[in-house]
């Protein structure tokens, strides 16, 4: 049977998903408003594949890497996106990403091939970073 | 002459897009390449190579604003057509797939929605 979800609920749900992917630091109960904890929470996870706690872990590991991404220093980063021990930090990005902020850092970097590196995230642009032979290429090549 | 081989939809995360979209739709892997920090990657239908849809990432502030603002008013972001909608929303519903509207007749078309985890509303489709 499919979960469905009505659309007060629908409603409430995605502004709590907005109030978290806002950086919100809201106690679960306060988010959850009327509704109770722990509905919200499955209901939740089932729109996003996510817990409110995960995505609200996943916002930060994500400011994280795009702040890693362009050369900010590993400590800089742990104080921008709210943490003040940079272990606590460092071991949660490692759990998250599979590799330590210093070396996801090393490892990313912008094409040269795309001239305006402003357009690379969330755009059809990326195409042009593909390998020439790339309709050929069968073999899925995994990202960090 | 032109024509349709390529679309998109924006996704929050790439590797959860990847798995939703091929281990619970259906839809099989055509392109997986890294590109700086975030990957290409594009699905396809199972047998057949007539249009595939890359899973963007939606770093960019202004998708990320539009997807999400299409998200809140109940917009789904794409259709995808079945011969057979009932089974889809029951296949889908066991797989744990979460629907906004359940099959609903629409005149032309028997509609369904549902949300794709990844930040996106889609609809399902099928002509009457």
């Amino acid at each position: 049977m499919a979960m469905l979800i009505d659309p007060v609920t629908f409603r409430r749900v995605a502004a709590i998903r907005a109030r978290l992917l806002a950086g919100d630091d809201a106690s679960i109960v306060e988010l959850a408003g009327r509704m109770s904890p722990s509905r919200m929470i499955r209901v939740f996870a089932a729109m996003f594949g996510v817990t409110p706690h995960q995505l609200r872990t996943q916002v930060k590991i994500d400011r994280a890497r795009a702040h890693l991404a362009r050369g900010m220093g590993v400590t800089t980063v742990c104080m921008e996106v709210g943490f003040s021990s940079v272990g606590s930090f460092s071991a949660l990005f490692t759990r998250w990403t599979g590799m330590s902020p210093s070396h996801y850092r090393r490892s990313v970097s912008v094409p040269a091939r795309i001239v305006d590196p402003s357009i690379v995230p969330g755009c059809l642009g990326m195409l042009a970073a593909l390998p020439s032979n790339f309709r050929e290429a069968r073999s899925p090549a995994r990202a960090p | 002459m032109l024509h349709i081989k390529l679309t998109s939809v924006m996704v929050e995360d790439q590797a959860k897009a990847l798995a939703f979209y091929t281990d619970v739709l259906g839809f099989v892997t055509k392109m997986d390449f890294p590109v700086g920090e975030y990957r290409w990657i594009t699905v396809a239908t199972a047998n057949r190579d007539d249009l595939q849809l890359a899973l963007e990432p939606n770093a960019n502030p202004a998708g990320k604003a539009f997807q999400q603002a299409m998200f809140a008013q109940g917009v789904p972001i794409a259709s995808f057509e079945t011969d057979d909608l009932d089974a889809e929303y029951e296949r889908l519903g066991k797989a744990g797939v979460a629907f906004t509207k359940p099959p609903t007749n629409m005149g032309p078309v028997k509609i369904a929605l549902f949300s794709d985890t990844v930040g996106n509303l889609i609809q399902i489709h099928q002509p009457t």
